[in-house]
């Protein structure tokens, strides 16, 4: 029958059980249209409301706030999502919201040409590196501080200094955790996100912060791809840029930590036999962890930077400048569907029904780790004027 | 009916990667205009 292909099995992505998340069941194509076509509603409001108080505003002489599409569409969502609730039906689409975050991400190579991923990309793994060896010391010895079992100290230190959700979800089977610390963790990341959205920009603003320095804090404190996105859109459309750079340079070492974590708990002999097995080819265990969607990003830029070249045969292979511009146009059209889903997911109740401890724990290091970064973020910004 | 284990079995990643070509590929052969913001 058309239509009802194998489509993207999300289930392993979105654990049924994970506060916060929208359970996503394994759908044909015409199943996901409704929740697709809800997510373009939701972005779509949002980004009508930006307009007409802006138009308002100018008509009526007033001065209005300028708030972004961005957060009227994590509102929008939001309210449904803790009102009425999101139908069954829409489900399925809405779990697509992570797709459409990375194809945006891949899209938005257009916007960067190599030399520029080179330079930031490089600035952003220094600071990655030095922000990562704090937050997992930090992380570990507020979780032992607080008395949280091993595994969801792990997961808490993992998901707040590499890559959030993702993070958490690809740890849990390489230290044997259980679905309570993992759902816990993940629980824990997505409230504290939720809180970075509305307090990053405010922070941002108050310091006159740049948009490259501002989007690197976003990209390198903010845990989970979506919201990093969305604090870095929040501030500006050039801010927004950044932040994907920085977090997709910390999603790229994804691999890297969890095969640390994994030797670390298997040497103690608290690994399970299958968790260990993993660990006997290195490079495929690396490999199966790496974000591919960020070789796509690479490729997109790679053309957009061939296109720029002065000489006509190596520029005739890339993009030419309108092409770069319909590319970007496409990118904030799927990150438009993916605010929506940030919002549409967002479950406040369950979010903070965690337990205040995991909370706790997860909310002072978030504190922490944002203090830190933008420290070093601002120190990167006198010395290489970012 | 669904297929299962087909080519088109693919994770979020690669469909991620599969739709952003197809749509460089559209707006590159002038297939494809945009609107932006």
């Amino acid at each position: 029958m058309a239509g009802s292909l194998d489509l993207p099995d999300l289930r392993t992505e979105y654990p049924p059980h994970a506060p916060g998340r929208v359970p996503a069941e394994r759908t044909s194509l015409l199943g996901l249209l409704p929740g697709i076509l809800l997510l373009a509603v939701v972005g779509y409001a949002g980004k009508f409301v930006e307009h007409f108080i802006n138009t308002y505003g100018k008509a009526h002489h007033y001065v209005l706030p300028n708030i972004e599409y961005v957060l009227w569409a994590i509102l929008f969502g939001i309210l449904i999502s803790n009102t009425v609730g999101l139908p069954r039906i829409f489900r399925s689409g809405v779990a697509t919201y992570e797709f459409w975050l990375k194809a945006g991400i891949i899209l938005l190579g257009a916007r960067f040409i190599l030399g520029d991923i080179l330079k930031l990309g490089g600035i952003s793994l220094a600071l990655v590196f030095v922000a990562f060896a704090f937050s997992l010391t930090f992380m570990t010895w507020l979780g032992r501080t607080f008395k949280l079992g091993p595994q969801l100290t792990t997961l808490l230190a993992v998901g707040s200094s590499v890559c959030g959700v993702s993070a958490i979800i690809a740890t849990q089977g390489a230290i044997d955790a259980d679905e309570e610390d993992s759902s816990t963790a993940i629980a824990a990341i997505l409230a504290l996100g939720a809180i970075s959205l509305f307090t990053f920009p405010l922070i941002g603003h108050a310091l006159h912060m740049s948009d490259r320095a501002y989007g690197l804090w976003a990209g390198l404190a903010v845990d989970n791809t979506a919201e990093a996105t969305a604090a870095g859109a929040l501030y500006s459309d050039a801010a927004g840029k950044f932040a994907v750079l920085a977090k997709t340079c910390r999603n790229a070492l994804i691999g890297f930590v969890v095969l640390a974590y994994a030797i670390q708990w298997a040497r103690k002999g608290l690994a399970s036999r299958a968790a260990t097995a993993q660990l006997e080819n290195k490079a495929a265990f690396l490999w199966k962890k790496f974000p591919k969607f960020v070789l796509g990003f690479l490729f997109i830029s790679l053309l957009a930077t061939l296109g720029s070249s002065t000489n006509p045969h190596i520029a005739a292979l890339g993009f030419s400048k309108p092409q770069l511009t319909a590319l970007g146009n496409l990118s904030r059209w799927a990150f438009l569907l993916t605010f929506a889903g940030v919002g549409l997911r967002t479950n406040l109740k369950d979010l903070f029904k965690q337990g205040a401890r995991p909370f706790l724990v997860g909310a002072v290091g978030e504190v922490a780790i944002a203090a830190i970064t933008l420290l070093l973020v601002l120190g990167a910004n006198h010395f290489f004027h970012l | 009916m669904s297929i299962p284990r087909t080519p088109l079995s693919l994770s979020t990643d690669t469909w991620a990667i599969v739709l952003s070509l197809a749509l460089a590929l559209a707006v590159r052969a002038g297939l494809l205009k945009t609107v932006g913001w």
